[in-house]
């Protein structure tokens, strides 16, 4: 799993809520730039994407991860209210979304989905 | 999942989103209408702070919290997409949103209600965003358990799919939904639309036709598309809300999953209690390794001797390394204070320029803490005091905006902070005046250099202010900030030229609990004289030592050092043993002097502790340690010899 978050608040909750869930945490990026650049380092099997971030926003990152590796599996963490946001990320490759605030059974069940 | 875990770490970041915004907010302000790119970097940079601030305060419960930066977040939306203007009133409004949320935030933590005043900035937030064009109004999902829409014509089966109730972002689930049914075959038709789907323009259902092989197949994988109660063939009787059928999206998860690639981890975050608890530990093993080398060297064992030199290294090496973990840059605290320059100069109407050094500077988070007010005071004073008005600037020939610095840099084993101004320096005449009120002085002070003018200003119990402004007042004078610097182990220097500005410098010990200082022998006594204040040690030679004015100096290269001898400190008659003494170099911010001790003995990693309760008492000494043979020595408080 790779976890994409400009807040560490962010990051520990959600690496913390995989780590129970028994899910290997392999790295962390504060920025899109970050994210691209670990995906292609790292290769997860999951990655979780904000969508507001410095650098280059989570939007821009699905899209590049996603022409790198068509099969990548990335799932949008949003806030209420990014709808149209959400959209535009899942039709750059983006498989799912969780909102926040999270709860771990929702982002359990979202990554779930996404593993297939 | 337990919150309080994640309290701390939603205090600190967001102190640092808030301190981001009030960055952002300056340098928008500065920008001003002409600024183009700059603003929109900066509302972009503004915006993120409040949305993750949001994100955290929603997620931690604290809803007061998640209110205000959603409200903030709408506002700020709308300047970033050009639909509002930045104007004062905006500015005004948003400095006053970060001043809310910073309180808001630390009250929250506390387990306490939003600050007064929460409330009215709501209203004066929605208020704004409706007076400056309206916010468009996102309908009320109609909800119930019969199905609301009617299946659309078209080839292929009916399928209809209802929502769990409260879907968050459901017209993005039902855009999934959607796409999950493409994969699957062919949808000829939705309804309502996808484009209304996506507004969130329907109920809790929808309905699409689907041209698929295995429709048993497509309607248990839509059924497990994500918040979808159900998912049924049109043609079948409405059902009731299903709840059972929720499980078919519920978690069966495969432990250990992952890949096996390495583990990536830079930064550990650690409470900052445990690094106390680390720092006293160590203190105590620096103790005693100081009396296990003296019982070693005793027992004259070269085994023994080159083991307890090891573990000593490495009890050492150990101390560096916690000493390290606990140093943070002392931009953290310095970040706060451009938007009090701001606020404080616009409230008073003065003009000034405000720039910080060294903000990359490292100090001991305990020290960090301690030094954030007496800088803030520093700050405030410089403004009230120090910086004239922009009329009264130009009538004395200068220019009509203030400078005001801020720096830090290290020197040796300390840190050097300095406030400096070029305002109208400390006014010799009304200090005198108010010393002599206060009784510190007699006479009228026409024989007073203007150096010992300047130290009258740090007596305890002088106050300039002549009335207590909102600005500098409280009683929070010169003189209660030095006495929170010598507390801390530091030193303070004034320096003033009437007309042309003031300096107000703190020399800093690197951290509170440990101090490297040199051990002086008198009269078979041990006295420690911290590190921080030591520039050098020179051996005592009569021609050195001069009298002028009657008084002693001591002459080092080109300097004329004023001495004191430590044996008449502490009441002690001089030497008349033949043995040459020693000499240090004590210096504090500015000041320098020599003392002269009968022997030095070694330098030591020394444990402080402070004094309980005997103020008022000697302030010859900052406090004592224990050394390693057990024996007690004091710590001389430099700064209140020189």
């Amino acid at each position: 799993m790779l976890i994409c978050d400009d807040a560490i608040f962010m990051r520990t909750m959600v690496g913390d809520i995989l780590q129970q869930a028994g899910f290997e945490i392999v790295g962390e990026a504060e920025t899109g730039v970050q994210a691209v650049e670990k995906y292609k380092q790292l290769r997860p099997d999951l990655v979780t994407m904000d969508i507001v971030m410095p650098d280059m926003g989570g939007i821009d990152a699905v899209r590049e991860i996603t022409k790198f590796d068509p099969g990548a599996k990335v799932l949008m963490c949003s806030a209420m209210g990014q709808q149209a946001l959400v959209i535009e990320a899942i039709q750059a490759g983006a498989k799912d979304f969780v909102v926040k605030p999270f709860q771990p059974s929702r982002v359990l069940e979202a990554v779930q989905r996404v593993l297939g | 999942m337990d919150s309080a875990q994640y309290a701390e770490l939603f205090l600190t970041e967001s102190r640092e989103h808030v301190s981001a915004m009030n960055h952002a907010l300056l340098a928008l302000e500065q920008a001003g209408d002409a600024g183009g790119v700059v603003a929109g970097d900066q509302v972009s940079a503004i915006f993120r702070a409040v949305h993750t601030v949001k994100g955290m305060s929603a997620t931690m419960g604290y809803t007061a919290i998640a209110d205000l930066s959603h409200q903030l977040e709408s506002l700020l939306d709308r300047v970033r997409r050009g639909a509002l203007q930045v104007s004062p009133q905006l500015m005004d409004l948003l400095f006053r949103s970060a001043d809310t949320l910073e309180a808001a935030v630390e009250e929250a933590v506390q387990g306490r209600d939003a600050p007064p005043g929460t409330a009215s900035l709501l209203d004066a937030l929605r208020t704004f965003s409706r007076t400056s064009g309206g916010m468009t109004a996102i309908p009320a999902p109609t909800t119930g358990s019969v199905w609301s829409v009617e299946v659309p014509d078209g080839d292929g089966v009916g399928i209809r799919v209802r929502l769990v109730r409260d879907t968050p972002l459901r017209g993005v689930r039902a855009y999934l939904v959607v796409e999950a049914a493409r994969r699957l075959g062919t949808v000829t038709a939705i309804s309502p639309s996808i484009g209304q789907l996506q507004a969130e323009q329907f109920g809790d259902d929808f309905a699409l036709r689907l041209v698929t092989d295995d429709v048993e197949g497509a309607l248990a994988m839509l059924r497990s598309a994500g918040d979808v109660a159900d998912a049924v063939l049109a043609e079948s009787a409405p059902e009731m809300f299903d709840l059972l059928a929720l499980e078919h999206a519920g978690p069966g998860l495969v432990p250990g999953g992952g890949s096996a690639g390495p583990r990536v981890q830079h930064h550990v975050r650690i409470d900052l209690r445990r690094l106390d608890a680390l720092m006293n530990l160590i203190g105590e093993l620096v103790i005693t390794r100081g009396r296990l080398v003296q019982l070693a060297m005793a027992a004259d064992d070269v085994a023994l001797t080159e083991t307890v030199a090891q573990a000593s290294r490495l009890v050492g090496d150990l101390q560096d390394e916690i000493m390290q973990s606990r140093m943070v840059p002392v931009g953290q605290v310095f970040d706060r204070f451009p938007r009090l320059v701001r606020d404080v100069a616009r409230t008073l109407e003065k003009q000034v320029a405000f720039t910080i050094e060294g903000t990359d500077i490292e100090l001991d988070r305990s020290m960090l803490d301690e030094i954030g007010d007496p800088v803030m005071h520093l700050i405030r004073n410089a403004l009230d005091h120090g910086v004239e008005s922009p009329a009264v600037r130009v009538a004395a020939g200068k220019p009509p905006q203030g400078r005001l610095t801020l720096s830090a840099f290290r020197d040796r084993s300390a840190v050097v902070v300095r406030v400096e101004d070029d305002g109208r320096g400390i006014d010799r005449a009304r200090v005198i005046a108010r010393a002599r009120e206060r009784g510190l002085i007699h006479g009228n002070g026409a024989d007073l250099t203007d150096d010992d003018v300047v130290k009258l200003i740090t007596r305890a119990g002088f106050s300039t202010a002549e009335r207590v402004t909102d600005i500098s007042g409280r009683g929070v004078g010169l003189d209660v900030v030095v006495a929170g610097v010598r507390s801390l182990g530091g030193s303070v220097d004034v320096r003033s030229t009437p007309g042309r500005g003031t300096s107000v410098t703190m020399r800093l010990p690197l951290t509170l609990a440990i101090q490297r200082s040199l051990l002086a022998r008198v009269g078979g006594e041990t006295y420690a004289l911290p590190l921080t204040h030591v520039s050098e040690t020179v051996e005592l030679t009569p021609e050195t030592l001069q009298a002028v004015k009657g008084r002693e100096v001591l002459v080092l290269r080109e300097d004329v050092l004023p001495v004191l001898r430590l044996r008449e400190l502490v009441g002690l008659p001089r030497s008349a043993q033949a043995d040459p003494e020693q000499v240090v170099v004590l210096e504090t911010a500015d000041r320098r002097a020599a003392l002269i001790v009968d022997d030095l003995t070694t330098q030591l990693e020394i444990v402080v502790k402070q004094f309980d309760g005997v103020r008022g008492g000697s302030t010859l000494f900052g406090g004592a340690t224990i050394l390693g043979d057990g024996a007690p020595a004091l710590i001389l408080d430099v700064s209140s010899l020189l």
